[in-house]
């Protein structure tokens, strides 16, 4: 859930395109925004690891958002975009079909997701907002990063 | 005798272990002592001990000597955490601070002899609570002294030398008068005059006059020069009345002088024997060191920002060629050329400087080396002529941090279970002297450093019944053990062949630390011995852990980099030399058969199969070899070795990447892994 950061009653919100639906990310754990450039791939990773990309002299994973929600692969092209985020102290890109806008979503507009949703096997998904008749899908980063370890590790009973 | 630079890496090495006791001795009030609690305070411990007594700071070597004792008692189980015993360590931990602080002063004017004395009741107290010892701070001690004989000054120690030469014998003495003593000032008298009836002293400490006033603790220390024997002087001491202890050393110029030749090669001045004197003279003014501890995170991190800065001089030297070609001799175009020339300058020019900062001479090791060398040797009667090579070597800072103490440990070893007596080596026909050489030199992208001695070598025998006896190995494992296998017991956790707990060597503290420690830093610990002509140690470690020399292959579009140092030899081979042994492909190469793992199938990635033409890179491993086949070579090249961080988890064949010039990453290849794993391969077939 998007805690109410600092009494604002606001959050700031990333806004992002992937095949065809709106989604958001807060904007604290953003870093940056960058072009796709070429990946290198890693071999044996999981499977929604694109590769490693060079950042300003770091190396740093990215990830194909689309495949890490349970979708067909992305499709790269002049409008693709890398969003870097950062949480629980790592660093990875997540690639994104292009990106719109900063929104400022009001707390009172955003919902919890749905059962359905919550239950199912993508965790990463933590509310929705309505916003000018737009429904924004919102992404937490920490589990979009870690979520499925988790389930990974509860599944061989760590 | 030690640089600035010296001091500060010993300082910031005690502020650092002192802090780690610090934290652990909390953790140990709170949590009770867990075995890696009481291991890091000891060690800790252990190391202060060893490179005070390098520096010369006696008081804080014998502070850090008995806590060491408590945590070794501690570990052993013959003594018990209480909160007294934590009391006593929090009051030993101050006092360590205190002997800090007095170094960063310059000054000589901290006690402990009364934390010692404290340390020492409680463990023989086996950690039960003991009246707080003699509360008289300022020298309680019974037979400690002020002034020890290795801490007397060159004035003193050319006196010595000449009645030596006269035919005199030099001796150091230790008096300690009752406690109970009414007439300090008579009793000092009688001394003196007793002595000066059979030879003459020729300095005391405190001096004479305030020794004869009275003004003396519970004893004095006199240098003393007569033709009588050591045994003779003690009993017209204790002949005196209330004459408690009566310590006497028989001072030897020759050994004092071979140490203080060695150090002036140098040709720093020779400060003198004694500790805070030397500390004084290493420095005028210790609390106003210009330098500045960086974290080396931060020098990564400004290193990464050179690079980029390089990538994009390259693309802005690009644009400055359109330019060129477009606009012909402009002034503008002259404006930028000269703007991208001078951009390139410096960032060389910094690309350089965090390089250099990250360098250091391994001198920063090696100078604190030959003074505990003549303090060992001294100790046990040991007569050493160290020679120290390739001083000048620089190394990564973070790899001179780790070796201090594997070096440290080594050489105890050689010096304490090497190198025989004087007597015994004579009767074995060698010099008296024993030589240990320490040689710091460049082997292509490492540096080795080499410790060799000329004593009696490492006996199988010898140690194959250490090991049993210290349960390091089950008697039916060692039988079959070849005899390689059973020598390398040297480096398993427990095995120490000393036979007493010295502060030399022997406390199990041991090889075994000393392999991982060279290992940590991607280094390799060798050796060879034999019986009745010596042993060698070789330490091979990476020059630095950033860069190192990599060849380059391709695989399809990509880039994979194989370190140089497990690269054995490539080889253009056709599809049809592959034989099949076993389901395995191997090639056979000057007569003996080399297996093949192709690096497109361990990656599951394409491979551009064309004209039947392949490459092979050969990796070795300790004695293993595999081939590992790769589409093209492109060469070699220094890499920067970065990490591929937590995120992507364990990956096997690969230990990181590396920038390219062009900006993409390549992947660095793990060859020690996949030689492993092939030989683990080979084995499962073979069974």
């Amino acid at each position: 859930m998007f805690k109410p950061g600092g009494g604002s009653s606001e959050e700031k919100v990333v806004v992002f395109n992937l095949r065809d639906q709106v989604y958001g990310i807060d904007i604290d754990s953003v870093l940056e925004i960058i072009r796709m450039e070429s990946v290198t791939s890693v071999p044996g990773t999981r499977e929604f690891i694109e590769g490693v990309i060079n950042l300003r002299g770091k190396v740093i994973p990215i990830m194909d958002l689309s495949k890490r929600l349970n979708m067909p692969p992305c499709r790269v092209s002049e409008s693709s975009r890398v969003i870097i985020v950062e949480a629980g102290g790592v660093t990875v890109g997540m690639i994104v079909d292009s990106v719109s806008e900063v929104l400022r979503i009001p707390v009172s507009a955003i919902q919890p997701p749905p059962a359905m949703i919550a239950e199912s096997s993508v965790k990463a998904i933590n509310g929705i907002a309505l916003v000018d008749e737009r429904l924004v899908i919102l992404i937490d980063p920490g589990k979009v990063l870690y979520e499925e370890e988790r389930d990974e590790l509860a599944k061989i009973g760590v | 005798m030690f640089s600035d630079v010296e001091m500060v890496v010993f300082m910031e090495e005690l502020e650092e272990k002192i802090q780690s006791i610090n934290d652990n001795v909390l953790l140990l009030e709170k949590y009770g002592g867990s075995p890696e609690v009481i291991q890091e305070i000891f060690r800790a411990a252990h190391t202060i001990k060893g490179s005070s007594a390098v520096m010369g700071f006696e008081k804080m070597a014998g502070l850090t000597h008995e806590i060491e004792n408590i945590f070794d008692r501690l570990r052993q189980g013959t003594m018990q955490v209480n909160t007294f015993l934590v009391d006593i360590l929090f009051e030993a931990l101050d006092k360590l601070k205190m002997l800090k602080d007095e170094i960063t002063r310059g000054a000589d004017d901290v006690q402990v002899e009364n934390i010692l004395l404290k340390l020492r009741s409680i463990q023989a107290a086996g950690g039960a609570e003991v009246p707080a010892g003699r509360e008289a701070d300022g020298g309680a001690g019974l037979v400690l002294s002020t002034e020890t004989p290795d801490q007397l000054d060159d004035v003193v120690m050319a006196t010595v030398r000449e009645a030596e030469v006269r035919g005199f014998q030099a001796f150091w003495v230790f008096v300690a008068i009752d406690s109970g003593c009414q007439m300090k000032n008579v009793r000092a008298f009688l001394i003196f005059e007793t002595l000066q009836q059979t030879g003459e002293i020729i300095h005391s400490n405190p001096p004479a006059e305030e020794i004869q006033d009275g003004k003396y603790d519970q004893g004095f220390s006199l240098v003393f020069i007569t033709k009588e024997d050591m045994g003779q002087v003690k009993n017209l001491l204790m002949s005196i009345a209330e004459v408690n202890t009566v310590e006497i050393v028989q001072l030897d110029s020759r050994e004092v002088n071979g140490f203080q030749e060695e150090s002036d090669e140098d040709g720093r001045e020779e400060a003198k024997n004694d500790g805070v004197q030397r500390a004084a003279a290493g420095g005028a003014d210790k609390t106003t060191i210009k330098t500045v501890r960086v974290d080396v995170q931060k020098l990564d991190t400004l290193m990464n920002l050179v690079s980029e800065l390089v990538i994009d001089r390259t693309r802005l030297d690009r644009f400055v060629d359109v330019f060129e070609s477009k606009y012909g001799s402009d002034d503008l175009v002259e404006n930028i050329v000269e703007i991208s020339n001078h951009l390139g300058q410096i960032t060389t020019d910094l690309q350089d400087e965090i390089m250099k900062a990250r360098m250091l001479p391994v001198a920063t090791v090696f100078n604190r080396l030959p003074r505990m060398v003549r303090d060992i040797a001294q100790k046990l009667g040991k007569e050493i002529d160290f020679v120290v090579e390739g001083k000048e070597t620089e190394l990564d800072r973070n790899v001179i941090e780790v070796i201090g103490d594997p070096l440290i440990h080594l050489i105890r070893n050689a010096i304490d279970h090497g190198i025989e007596s004087p007597e015994e080596r004579r009767r074995l026909g060698k010099p008296g002297k024993g030589r240990v050489v320490l040689k710091a030199s460049y082997v292509e992208s490492h540096i080795v450093i080499t410790l060799t001695d000329d004593g009696r070598g490492m006996e199988l025998e010898k140690i194959k019944k250490k090991a049993l006896e210290r349960g390091v190995v089950r008697p039916d494992v060692l039988a079959r053990m070849s005899e390689r296998e059973a020598m390398d017991l040297i480096f398993m956790p427990g095995f120490s062949t000393a036979e007493e707990v010295s502060d030399v060597s022997g406390r199990g503290v041991g090889m075994d630390i000393v392999k991982s420690q060279i290992e940590q830093i991607n280094g390799t610990v060798e050796y060879s011995s034999e019986v009745g002509r010596g042993t060698i140690f070789q330490i091979k470690l990476p020059l630095t852990l950033v860069i190192i020399r990599a060849l380059m292959v391709g695989m399809g579009d990509q880039v994979y980099a194989f370190p140089l140092s497990n690269v054995m030899e490539t080889l253009a081979i056709k599809e049809s030399d592959i034989k099949i042994i076993r389901h395995s492909e191997v090639i056979v190469v000057r007569g003996s058969v080399l297996p093949l793992l192709r690096l497109a199938n361990l990656f599951q990635i394409d491979s551009e199969r064309g004209n039947g033409k392949l490459y092979v890179v050969v990796l070795g491993s300790g004695n293993r070899r595999v081939g590992v086949v790769v589409d093209r070579l492109i060469g070699e090249q220094e890499i920067v070795i970065k990490s591929l961080g937590r995120y992507l988890g364990q990956m096997t064949g690969l230990s990181g990447a590396t920038i390219l010039g062009d900006g993409r990453v390549a992947l660095i290849i793990d060859a020690k892994g996949i030689v492993k794993d092939a030989g683990k391969e080979e084995l499962a077939y073979a069974n």
